[in-house]
């Protein structure tokens, strides 16, 4: 069964935040709280949750369209809306008996065929449908999903015995294709996985840093980067979560969990963080947590003592273990001092209780490591953390200090958790045996393809692979994927290779990030030196390149995800079409660095904007729209926002699930190549110097109100150069080339100016913009 | 012994005519600095080191300095010329007037510094440390220190010294073990041996102010645990006068290579007191204000030294009469020519003199920035000046000293054998400038400071204040026809240079044993063609002048340069490009 329409009730932050991710995948829902007492609107909370996300940064919607297909309303008047809803999400208060009872109501409303779920994170699935009817159980089942919504990629799924295959598989590849989430199949156990290992690691570490006497800056820096644990490590988590937070969760999993659990051994009540929770230092959303700014001192940052409960001055964590061991995580383990010992407390108590997880919270160890990074950010799930440490060395040690060793890790001696069989990743069981991890349908990762090919072409900045049926993928491999003259060069050589033996090409690699752009850290050296022939050369070539992209005789698709800044939007804007993850960040931003579009972005832009139906006729609308965006170096905020923007154009494809990216991108190059045809170059009418004095004018004014800086009319003066075509007139008909000719004079005379280059070099140094 | 004379006119051809010395005026504190002043002091300078200290340099040399039981004695006349030095206010011109100093700009102390250097580096090694130490206490010790010092320092009764490198460490100092011990009075009790320590002990002065290095126990490991002390040689009592000795003496000296009459010490510190300059564990903090200008100073001594041995060459190939010339006798009423007549005593002259005119205007345009970054309003213009001295002081360190080198080295080859014997002087030169290319950082180590460090610092903005002027220079003279024959040999150099870093910088990050291997090579490019830039100013200022013979040799040496010693850079690319590979397969067993 399809689902194409949605119910969310309870429209608290969580509740708010699916209601708007389903919208975001375009689909209609219905988001209904309850009346509020006395309230002249009684769709009040509804309308005000969905007014607050309209302003919420990070943004829980994406795109003001999807704003649009939310429908808000009461659990009193609008229950009939549920009746033509695929799947009724409940998101309300934890407690049992609030639940059932909203459960009949909906049960009263909804079709048949309707799936309900809840959202739940400590109910059992078992206790919410008892003595709920059969028809409903059936259709019953619980979907977890992490906080933002939007963001967070997990979602542990709960299915029982009554769920029907097809009931499980409507679910799954919801919130697979349409929502975009990694779905972890979990037991009905409390907690699941990810909160279940979350809170005792957390839990644990904050514990044991009381224990080992250290300071919150060095347990952060202990269990943060050198497991591949997020910055924040531990106590920066906590101040995130919410300090206040912690004794209702942990009170829960405590009541829940069987009392053999080592989770109680480690729920110590913690007086320092009760008064804190007492004083108002919740956390961010508070006073502050274990780290605040004294405001008192001038946003002094200041962190707790653990030891004396005062706040002192943060500073930096010294931690010779972590120096020394560098990526040798068993020497940090085993490092000689209250660093080494906390952080091997830590791990061995996280691991081994991920290692008690199987065959209890999940049956293998694949989903335990999913939903840890998906759930928690972890870069390693626990079982790929055994790996790096050695598996066998962690019983050894973990049997000689009188550990339990779970039956996994006694499955694992002499193995590793993972390896590769025949290019296929496989993961060890609790027989000791190991099964082949099956991608699912539809999902092509790179990172596979490399288990069993080398790359067609390659050199230092820049990959080629073959994913098959003709097509070729070319892959950033740069240091943050930053586009440098070896990018510029492979991709001159692709377009060949492609030509001579493949059908298609497609632009997308793995990292955080498509690409933030030029390297920077290269142009301000080449620029610092005065080495601008090579400079002026590099534009050319990038130039040449993007254009070699275009104008080649086979199809070209992008498919960006995370950000696609500065020369990463323009092979965008170059390519034939573009698969964009719904998670894209796009735009020309080259001013932030006092520099404009220099690989044809100015160009690209124009055209398609001069292109737009919808755009009213004359000389200056197009420019202006275009000014706009790259003068105040406009970034869509989701692939949504781009297509506002026109950089995605009709045709151009939204994929929701960043696991299916690169094959729906595949899937959209191999549609294009039957009768490709190369694009037509554009012509351009511009409207020369009277429309670049309308544009300074503009400028001018934001200046007056302090909104452009003294430099910011410079750069926009070289970017008014070029959207107005230079020295030409209306009627004139000028060239694609000749755009991009003032491009790169225009890029030329601003790299030489000295406060362009203060802007790259505060860029480079701090990552923000200096507003010179 | 030749004569010196300073060179007063090519002093004030680079202070006002290059580098434009008359706007010194227009920085606050420096408004009285007009070119009458600053010639006065050129005048009075030229005097003192013609007259005073150029007559003691060889004895000095000859005799050396005396020990016996911890005291030195310094040779005949060193102490009557310090107090005729110290009467005549030279140990104050650099200093704070807050102090008692006169608070000269830069630009002009540097060309004493120069004349000093020609006339007796020796002797100019005393002022020098107290110097060295005077900048380090001014910039961080505390209010109380520096009311009871530098007063002192600056007047000169009392003199200064810095103790860095002992028995097992100079350039790591991180290695270093004396100790410097709390006491409760807020003082230090320090410990340990210091050796290398130039004017360490002498009789010139009625006190000795040692900054000493030195490690309290517990601080970090390594050189993030180094503090700076002042550890005098007499307590000073009540009224600040030199009290009771202090647990510093000095333990022998060395017997050395050159500048013999500069008292080289071992000091031996047993629970001397002294008092901490700065935050603990902060010394090298300290120690590098102090070190980059001591590295500054030290190229002006390659410098003044190349130019002695300019001026004893000149006059010697003039008067010599050997041989005739290849192209017919030029002397006929005298058994023989002068030597000047032949192209290779020439090539060796211009070779001499276009290395140190080039090298004074280097030194020049660095002082001038030194009284930009001290002085000048503009905190943007303070903070380019800064970045700009940050890249050229090891540049001026090393080239200025290895260009000496080879300069004192050609005196004495003009001379021939009367260069190797003693009578001439010219091999003293040789000697007293040799350790100018090895204290204050060996020059390798300046090559590492501007490849590892100054290069790559933010992304290159250092390099800018040299590379951009220089293109700019020749971006606006391309079509200079008068410029061409300079402007053509300067862009192929700057094109080299340019490549060469670009190189070096790419491949220096991923591999760093191949920044190593190219930097000493990359120093002397950077410095040959920041030179040649220099030239191509000069011969600009003195092209329309040039039948004033002085103008007309400026510009002949601008073109013997862009010709004759400009081309190396060719070679460096080539040895730079070439990587350290070969060097680094070599087996260490197969050395």
């Amino acid at each position: 069964m399809a689902i194409n329409k949605v119910a969310v009730i309870g429209a608290g932050v969580m509740g708010a935040g699916i209601a708007a991710q389903v919208a975001n995948a375009g689909v209609p829902v219905v988001l209904l709280d309850i009346v509020p007492a006395g309230a002249e609107n009684r769709n009040a909370v509804a309308e005000g949750a969905v007014a607050k996300m309209l302003k919420t940064e990070p943004a829980p919607f994406m795109s003001k369209a999807a704003a649009k297909l939310v429908t808000t309303g009461n659990i009193e008047d609008h229950l009939e809306l549920l009746r033509d809803c695929d799947w009724i999400v409940e998101v309300v208060v934890e407690k049992l008996d609030v639940k059932q009872a909203l459960y009949k109501k909906i049960d009263a409303h909804r079709k048949p065929e309707a799936i309900v779920s809840s959202n739940t994170s400590t109910i059992p699935l078992e206790k919410l449908v008892e003595g709920m009817p059969q028809n409903f159980a059936e259709k019953f089942v619980i979907t977890h999903f992490f906080n933002p919504p939007r963001y967070m990629r997990l979602l542990e799924l709960v299915t029982s015995a009554n769920n029907s295959a097809d009931t499980i598989k409507s679910i799954t590849d919801f919130c697979d294709y349409k929502l975009g989430k990694g779905v972890v199949v979990c037991k009905d156990r409390p907690g699941f996985i990810a909160n279940r290992l979350g809170v005792y690691w957390l839990q644990s570490a904050v514990v044991l840093a009381f224990e080992h006497k250290l300071d919150v800056e060095e347990a952060d820096a202990l269990i943060g980067k050198p497991l591949g644990i997020p910055k924040t490590g531990v106590f920066g988590l906590l101040d995130l979560i919410g300090l206040d937070l912690m004794p209702h969760i942990n009170a829960s999993m405590a009541s829940a969990l069987p009392s053999l659990d080592a989770f109680h051994g480690m729920n110590k009540p913690l007086p320092l963080v009760e008064r804190m929770i007492k004083d108002g230092y919740t956390g961010r959303k508070g006073k502050g947590g274990f780290y605040r700014l004294n405001r008192d001192k001038g946003k002094l940052k200041e962190t707790i003592d653990l030891a004396t409960g005062d706040f002192r001055a943060q500073r930096k964590a010294k931690v010779e273990a972590i120096d020394e061991a560098g990526k040798d995580l068993k020497k940090l383990l085993t490092h000689d001092s209250a660093h080494g010992r906390y952080a091997w407390d830590v791990v061995r108590k996280t691991l081994t209780y991920a290692a008690a997880l199987v065959g209890d919270a999940a049956d293998d160890i694949f989903s335990i490591d999913e939903a840890m990074r998906l759930g928690y950010a972890w870069k390693w799930g626990p079982f790929e953390l055994l790996d790096k440490i050695g598996p066998d060395w962690f019983v050894a040690r973990l049997a000689e200090e009188g550990g339990l060793v779970p039956p996994i890790l006694q499955a694992a001696k002499g193995k590793t958790f993972y390896r590769i069989d025949d290019g296929k990743r496989q993961a060890l069981t609790l027989s000791g045996d190991y099964v082949t991890l099956e991608r699912p349908e539809g999902v092509l990762l790179l990172a596979d393809i490399k288990l069993t090919q080398k790359p067609v072409l390659k050199n230092a900045s820049a990959s080629v692979w073959d994913i098959g049926d003709g097509v070729l993928c070319f892959e950033f491999t740069s240091m943050m994927n930053s586009l440098d003259a070896d990018i510029v060069m492979l991709l001159n050589q692709t377009v060949q290779l492609v030509q001579k033996s493949y059908k298609a090409l497609v632009v997308y690699n793995e990292g955080a990030n498509f690409t933030v752009g030029a390297n920077l850290g290269l142009a301000l050296f080449a620029a610092n030196v005065a080495a601008w022939g090579e400079i002026e050369q590099l534009v050319g070539l990038g130039q040449f390149a993007y254009k070699g992209l275009k104008y080649a005789p086979f199809p070209v698709v992008s498919a960006p995800s995370g950000m696609a800044l500065g020369g990463g939007c323009e092979i965008l804007l170059h390519s034939d079409a573009i698969q964009a993850h719904a998670e894209s960040y796009i735009g020309l931003v080259e001013v932030g660095v006092g520099l404009i579009p220099g690989w044809g972005g100015c160009k690209e832009l124009l055209a398609r904007w001069q292109a737009n139906p919808k755009m009213p006729k004359g000389p200056m609308p197009a420019v202006a729209q275009v000014f706009e965006y790259i003068s105040t170096a406009r970034v869509a905020k989701s692939a949504a926002e781009a297509r506002d923007m026109l950089i995605l154009r009709e045709g151009d494809g939204i994929t929701m699930n960043r696991n299916r990216l690169l094959f729906d991108a595949k899937a959209k190059a191999l549609k294009l190549v039957a009768n490709y045809q190369p694009p037509q170059s554009p012509v351009y009418r511009l409207p020369g110097p009277s429309g670049k004095l309308a544009l300074k004018m503009a400028v001018d004014g934001f200046a007056k109100i302090g909104k452009a800086t003294r430099h910011d009319i410079v750069v926009s003066d070289a970017l008014a150069n070029i959207l107005t075509g230079g020295d030409t007139e209306y009627f004139n008909e000028l060239s694609e080339d000749k755009i991009l000719e003032l491009e790169r004079q225009n890029f030329m005379k601003l790299v030489r100016n000295p406060d362009s280059l203060a802007r790259i070099e505060h860029m480079l140094e701090t990552g923000k913009p200096l507003r010179n | 012994m030749p004569a010196y004379k300073a060179p007063l006119r090519d002093m004030r051809y680079v202070l006002y005519d290059v580098m434009g010395g008359d706007d010194l005026t227009s920085l606050p504190g420096y408004e009285d600095f007009t070119r009458d002043t600053l010639d006065a002091v050129l005048e009075e300078a030229a005097k003192i080191c013609e007259q005073v200290l150029q007559p003691l340099n060889r004895s000095g040399d000859e005799e050396g300095c005396a020990y016996e039981n911890g005291v030195v004695r310094t040779p005949k006349g060193f102490k009557q010329a310090y107090d005729t030095f110290r009467d005549g206010g030279w140990t104050s011109i650099a200093c704070d007037p807050a102090f008692g100093g006169q608070g000269v700009p830069a630009a002009l102390n540097t060309l004493v510094e120069e004349m000093i250097c020609s006339a007796n580096l020796s002797f100019g090694m005393y002022p020098g440390l107290s110097h060295g130490a005077y900048v380090a206490l001014h910039g961080y010790g505390s209010d109380e220190l520096k009311q009871a010092y530098l007063p002192k320092l600056v007047d000169g009764t009392w003199s200064g010294t810095m103790c860095l490198t002992e028995p097992h460490c100079g350039t790591d100092l991180g290695l270093m073990r004396t100790k410097a011990v709390p006491q409760e009075d807020g003082s230090y009790k320090i410990t340990g041996t210091k050796t290398f320590i130039s004017a360490g002990e002498h009789d010139l002065t009625e006190n000795i102010v040692h900054l000493v290095l030195a490690k309290i126990p517990g601080g970090p490991k390594g050189i993030k645990g180094v503090s700076l002390f002042l550890v005098p040689k007499f307590l000073p009592d009540a009224e600040g006068r030199p009290g009771p000795r202090n647990g510093v003496r000095c333990g022998s000296i060395e017997h050395k290579m050159g500048i013999k009459a500069s008292a080289t010490c071992v000091m031996n510190f047993d629970d001397a007191q002294g008092w901490l300059i700065g935050q603990p564990h902060k010394g090298m903090q300290a120690m590098f204000a102090m070190m980059n200008a001591e590295r500054l100073a030290v190229g002006v001594q390659g410098l003044g030294l190349a130019e002695s041995a300019y001026q004893g060459a000149v006059t010697y190939a003039k008067e010599r009469l050997q041989g005739r010339s290849l192209s017919g006798v030029k002397n006929p009423d005298k058994p023989a020519d002068p030597l000047i007549v032949h192209p290779d005593i020439r090539r060796m002259l211009l070779t001499q003199r276009a290395y140190i005119e080039g090298g004074r205007a280097l030194a020049i345009w660095a002082a001038k920035a030194l009284d930009t970054a001290k002085k000048h309003p503009d905190p943007a213009e303070r903070s380019k000046a800064e970045d700009f001295i940050a890249i050229v002081t090891p540049v001026i360190k090393a080239f200025l000293t290895d260009t000496g080198y080879e300069a004192t080295n050609l005196g004495v080859q003009v001379f021939g054998g009367h260069g190797y014997i003693r009578d001439h002087g010219m091999e003293q030169f040789i000697r007293d400038g040799r350790i100018a290319q090895i204290y204050e950082g060996a020059n390798g180590i300046q090559a590492l400071d501007l490849v590892g460090r100054k290069m790559p610092a933010h992304a290159g903005r250092y390099l800018r204040t040299v590379f951009h002027p220089i293109s700019d220079y020749i971006e606006a003279n391309k079509s200079n026809a008068d410029l061409a024959d300079l402007i053509g040999p300067l862009g192929k150099a700057f094109g080299r240079l340019q490549q060469a870093t670009l190189h070096v910088a790419r491949v220096g990050m991923a591999r760093p044993d191949e920044a190593g291997a190219a930097a000493s090579d990359y120093l002397r490019l950077f410095g040959l063609t920041t030179l040649a830039y220099l030239w191509a100013r000069m011969a600009e200022v003195s092209l329309p002048q040039a039948d004033d013979p002085f103008h007309k040799a400026k510009v002949l040496t601008a073109r013997f340069y862009m010709e004759r010693l400009l081309p190396q850079t060719g070679a460096l690319l080539s040895t730079i490009l070439a990587g350290g590979k070969t060097m680094m397969a070599f087996e260490e067993a197969a050395f």
